[in-house]
């Protein structure tokens, strides 16, 4: 019998001393198991970034709050973080495969230094280029959403 | 004739031979082998606990596609399920129906996408209809947006003007889900 331990007889007919489980229905509930499980994973686990679009329905959640406008246009040339103080030009860097690409670490760094001084800071407005790719896009939004800035609003350049 | 057990049967005489009879001699071998199930059962148990841990209760909430590759993203947050919106570069899709060709999408400076739009109307008077005495579940104008990597801003900015001009504010762009200890692992690979 699958599962059973040796049984060792004693003299005097004595009941044995090892017990013996059966293991069958465990098999047959663990592939039970196994089968349901195999079918309904989900094996790519997706991400969303959440955006308001311009022009959109206020959220009601949303709080008044001390902010200031903080505009992030994604040109051609690179970053430009633009803000009541002035603006920061942050233009594209050679990636690993010589093509250039969005600084994400230095305006990540400026973001970090935004946030710093204004703490109550979670909105930005990020504003691409038409040509600018999705990819780029999302990854601008994955960078504001990093450093803490919530509200992100998507609207176009032009 | 007789049934008889299947394998090798000498002749009468070969098997009755006291040299070559040994050879068909058979022995008295147990019937019944008996397996080594714990093993077994040790394997089923891992492979059940690996799948319990990447178990999601939410189920698939996008159609992935082939011709889509999504960007990856580090702080996402978990995706709701809202009507999906599918940009590859071929063709937008609404719940797995075309509604426009990308390639007439680039075209043009007019934003609206009037099938994509009356497709997201006619979606939002659905819920409206359904929850019309459910306070709980008021519209909030979440929508679904997945696209391809390379598809250019043009074609997503008329995608939001739809959902826009539809009542569907509230976009969430999906991405694949990252953790940052996977980037940094990646960093130190390079």
């Amino acid at each position: 019998m699958a599962g059973s331990a040796p049984q060792p007889h004693t003299k005097g007919g004595k009941k044995p001393l090892d017990a013996e489980i059966n293991l069958v229905p465990f098999i047959d509930l663990l592939s039970c198991c196994i089968s349901f499980l195999l079918i309904t994973a989900v094996w790519t686990q997706i991400a969303g970034l959440q955006i308001s679009s311009s022009g959109g329905p206020p959220d009601p959640q949303q709080k008044q709050e001390q902010t200031i406008d903080v505009k992030l246009l994604l040109t051609e040339k690179g970053y430009q973080l633009a803000m009541a103080g002035g603006t920061v030009e942050i233009p594209k860097i050679k990636g690993a495969d010589g093509t250039p690409g969005f600084d994400r670490k230095t305006l990540a760094d400026k973001l970090k230094t935004l946030k710093a001084s204004l703490p109550e800071q979670s909105a930005i407005t990020v504003q691409p280029e038409d040509a600018v790719a999705y990819d780029d896009l999302v990854n601008t939004v994955d960078t504001c959403l990093g450093e803490q800035l919530r509200n992100v609003t998507v609207a176009p350049l032009n | 004739m007789a049934i008889v057990t299947p394998g090798k049967r000498p002749g009468e005489r070969i098997e009755r031979s006291r040299v070559f009879g040994k050879k068909f001699a058979r022995s008295k071998k147990h019937g019944y082998a008996s397996l080594m199930l714990t093993s077994l059962v040790d394997m089923f148990t891992i492979i059940v606990i690996f799948l319990l841990m990447n178990f999601s209760a939410n189920g698939e909430v996008l159609y992935m596609s082939k011709d889509i590759k999504l960007p990856n993203a580090y702080h996402g947050a978990q995706l709701e399920r809202a009507p999906v919106i599918s940009v590859s570069p071929d063709a937008v899709t609404y719940d797995g129906r075309q509604v426009a060709a990308t390639d007439d999408l680039q075209k043009g400076d007019l934003l609206n996408v009037p099938e994509l739009e009356d497709a997201l109307r006619e979606e939002r008077r659905r819920y409206e209809t359904i929850h019309a005495n459910d306070p709980d579940h008021p519209f909030r104008g979440l929508v679904n947006v997945q696209a391809d990597r390379k598809i250019p801003f043009k074609v997503i900015k008329r995608v939001m003007f739809a959902c826009n001009q539809s009542g569907f504010g509230n976009i969430n762009f999906a991405a694949l889900a990252k953790t940052p200890e996977a980037a940094a692992r990646k960093v130190a690979m390079k």
